[in-house]
């Protein structure tokens, strides 16, 4: 499951879902709204080419380290301290195709994927700044 | 000749998105975004730097593909392209 949507997902469906035959290991990658003092936080999306570019990513990365199953679910809306951000889960025939799979896609996503994050706070908003200053979607 | 130019984030707040511009033909993308982005100061200024050219770390796409700010000037544009101009990302 790729997707990009504003409601919370079930984790643990999600995760008995990736499990095959083959699979070994399963790596969760759960993002959350931290307590950096914000009140809530608002995220944006370019809708079309940020689901495309994720589908991308997940597929690069199955060629890549072998997976047997990737799902990306990027939240986007208002969000409270607590809520899920993002949620990643890979599977994989070991552990070490799962934990390098999963770091490539957080990483791919980060680094060129279009969607903000916007702090609310009680004396305004600030938008927060990439990591990187150009992304890779060619 | 229609297109639609989209403003994300910061952009977005300062000068709108889903804004539909006629313009006409053999524009180039950065005139089309000059135009759009002139109405309101603020917006220009957080695109464009005093020169007038793109910021440095200002995104352009053409219907979902990248396009190098330097290329801006010899991308014309088409009827039915969708522009998209936005800050960098910072999702996940």
């Amino acid at each position: 499951m790729i997707s990009i949507q504003a409601e919370d997902v079930d984790i643990g469906t999600l995760v008995d879902r990736a499990k095959q035959r083959g699979t070994g290991a399963i790596v969760l990658f759960d993002g959350i709204v931290r307590d950096d003092g914000i009140r809530e936080m608002e995220l944006e999306a370019y809708q079309d080419v940020a689901l495309k570019e994720l589908e991308r990513i997940a597929e690069d990365a199955r060629k890549k380290f072998g997976l047997l199953s990737v799902d990306i679910i990027h939240r986007i809306g208002r969000l409270k301290v607590g809520d899920n951000i993002l949620v990643i889960i890979v599977g994989a025939g070991h552990r070490k195709e799962a934990y390098e799979g999963s770091r490539y896609i957080i990483e791919m996503i980060k680094a060129g994927v279009p969607i903000w994050k916007k702090e609310l706070r009680k004396d305004g908003g600030r938008w927060v700044p990439g990591e990187h200053h150009h992304g890779r979607i060619s | 000749m229609k297109v639609r130019v989209r403003f994300f984030a910061r952009f977005r707040e300062l000068l709108g998105t889903d804004i539909v511009a006629e313009p006409p033909p053999g524009t180039a993308l950065d005139a089309l975004v000059r135009e759009i982005a002139g109405k309101k100061k603020e917006g220009y200024d957080a695109i464009f730097d005093e020169k007038g050219a793109f910021r440095e770390f200002v995104i352009l796409m053409r219907n979902g593909k990248r396009v190098e700010a330097s290329d801006a000037g010899k991308t014309v544009i088409t009827d039915g392209d969708e522009i998209a101009v936005f800050p960098p990302v910072s999702g996940g």
